[in-house]
């Protein structure tokens, strides 16, 4: 039950960066997506594992919201396209990670399909640069996550790589250097 | 690691050096050392990780990096295309993880196509270049110098992983990756508009090779793709940055060296691209001998952008003179005796 209602959250979390274009929104889509993911990485993995992924999250969450439009940003005038996506793709995802496949735990393949999928459809769809970090960052994490699919225990090495990087994302200079 | 990743990692750091000669300016030449010091690091790094995962997280690292780093494009063109290929890459991850019907481990296969296209910067994923950009910060330079370690370790995981009717439609699909590769940049640079973009798509068509190559499940066909990335890392690179170093000073001219260079570019004999394409010609024929006509028809394209590329490196002096020189010496020796490559890579 728990499993299922982080899944969801990520899922929310997954589509609040996708429909968000400032820093607030971005920042919550983060948040939302990590806590998703670390709660079902924890029922999966383990605690520090699940912990990683939370202090990466927070991390990234949290420089995000101390940089770049200081508003929410949440669904612009023209964000149906964007709001279906999110739709479809989590019931996409749905179908994937119950309907199709099977062993291991329904909600880690739920987790991993949807945050993937929204996050790199984040990445296709923008040219906002701050979009796309946040994007990095919880791809980063889903990433580590599809980690605990392997038969083979990963140990917490592919989860701290990701929260570094989910945490770094957020110190990557914005603006561009010009070249002679 | 893998005896071919090490080797590509000595390939890297000697094209390193040969790039640090090449640029003109002091301070050009401690920016290229830092940054392709950076690239070497993950490079090893993703040679040496444990597991496949991880892999994915020093491509995003490395690309963040890579995209954040001062170049003309903005930094959300230059991060999508890593960032879309560890989306690729992970999704065929989990096809591969999950319990499911078999047709999963195609769409796994199509996966690990799709993001080794788009890590390296292949079609149809092609990494955009600006004209103005001076060679050693272009996307080339992505394509050319962490590409390769990338796609071997890749391949290297992807076939150690799918099952066996997933890895013949893996290997398939890189054939049919490759073919379209080598003939639209063999084209494309023949006859595009800037030498910019000629230089990109020989790029495109090189990897092509190396893709038909890493397709050709023999051992000849993996020879071959070393010996083209070997040439690659070793030979166009290096002649590229020197031909942007010399278009820098406006300098044109049609000296034998310039069709000497264009030769190697060719892949004509004595030069390493020729024993390549000796390789994956036997290991096609073997296989599928149609494919080893189509290759044959298709390497016949490089001939007149390879001359366009030559004659495009003007009339290199001092330093630029040095590293063209060394490249053509170094395939030579490759291209007559490439025994010692291959041995080392244990193939």
């Amino acid at each position: 039950m728990i499993e299922g209602i982080a899944a969801f959250v990520a899922w929310l979390g997954a589509a609040l960066l996708v429909l968000s274009d400032a820093r607030r929104g971005l920042a919550l889509g983060i948040a939302l997506a990590a806590s998703g993911i670390a709660i079902v990485v924890w029922s999966t993995s383990g605690p520090t594992e699940a912990a990683l992924i939370a202090i990466g999250g927070a991390v990234a969450a949290t420089r995000r919201l101390m940089i770049g439009n200081d508003a929410w940003g949440v669904m612009p005038p023209g964000s149906t396209p964007r709001l279906i996506l999110c739709i479809a793709g989590g019931l996409l995802a749905l179908w994937i990670g119950l309907g199709v496949t099977g062993g291991h735990s329904a909600a880690l393949r739920f987790t991993v399909l949807v945050t993937l999928g929204l996050a790199g459809a984040r990445v296709l769809s923008s040219d906002d640069a701050p979009a796309q970090l946040s994007s990095l960052a919880v791809m980063a994490l889903a990433v580590a996550a599809a980690a605990g699919l392997s038969s083979e225990a990963p140990g917490p090495w592919p989860y701290a790589a990701a929260a570094l990087i989910a945490a770094g994302s957020g110190w990557l200079p914005l603006v561009r250097l010009r070249a002679a | 690691m893998l005896p071919e990743a090490a080797e590509l990692i000595l390939f890297a750091a000697a094209a390193l050096v040969l790039a640090v000669i090449c640029v003109p300016v002091a301070l050009g030449r401690r920016r290229v050392l830092v940054q392709g010091g950076v690239g070497l690091v993950a490079g090893v790094a993703i040679a040496i990780v444990p597991t496949f995962d991880l892999v994915l997280l020093v491509l995003c690292a490395l690309g963040a990096i890579d995209a954040s780093v001062g170049r003309r494009e903005p930094l959300a063109v230059r991060l999508r295309a890593p960032i879309v290929a560890v989306a690729f890459l992970t999704l065929a991850l989990v096809f591969l993880r999950v319990e499911g019907p078999d047709v999963l481990g195609r769409f796994a296969a199509v996966g690990l196509v799709a993001g080794l296209a788009a890590a390296v910067g292949l079609l149809p994923y092609i990494h955009p270049v600006v004209d103005a950009e001076p060679s050693d910060r272009s996307s080339i330079v992505w394509t050319a110098f962490a590409g390769p370690l990338l796609g071997v370790v890749v391949v290297w995981r992807a076939q150690s992983l799918l099952p066996v009717d997933a890895g013949a439609a893996f290997a398939a699909m890189l054939i049919g990756v490759g073919v379209l590769n080598m003939a639209w940049g063999a084209v494309a640079s023949w006859l595009t508009t800037t030498n910019t973009a000629a230089w990109r798509y020989s790029f495109l068509a090189d990897w092509g090779l190396v893709l038909c190559g890493f397709g050709v499940t023999l051992i000849d066909g993996r020879r071959a793709a070393l010996l083209v990335l070997f040439a690659l890392m070793l030979g166009r690179l290096p002649l590229y940055l020197a031909a942007g170093a010399v278009d820098a000073q406006k300098s044109t001219t049609e000296r034998p060296l310039n069709f000497v260079v264009a030769a190697a570019l060719a892949g004509a004999a004595p030069f390493a691209g020729f024993a390549a394409r000796v390789l994956l010609l036997r290991g096609a024929t073997q296989l599928f001998w149609p494919l080893a006509l189509a290759l044959a028809l298709v390497m016949l394209l490089w001939l007149p952008g390879s001359l366009r590329l030559g004659l495009s490196l003007g009339s290199p002096r001092g330093r630029q003179a040095i590293v063209v020189v060394a490249v053509l010496a170094i395939n030579i020796a490759a291209g007559l005796y490439p025994l010692p490559l291959l041995s080392a890579g244990r193939l």
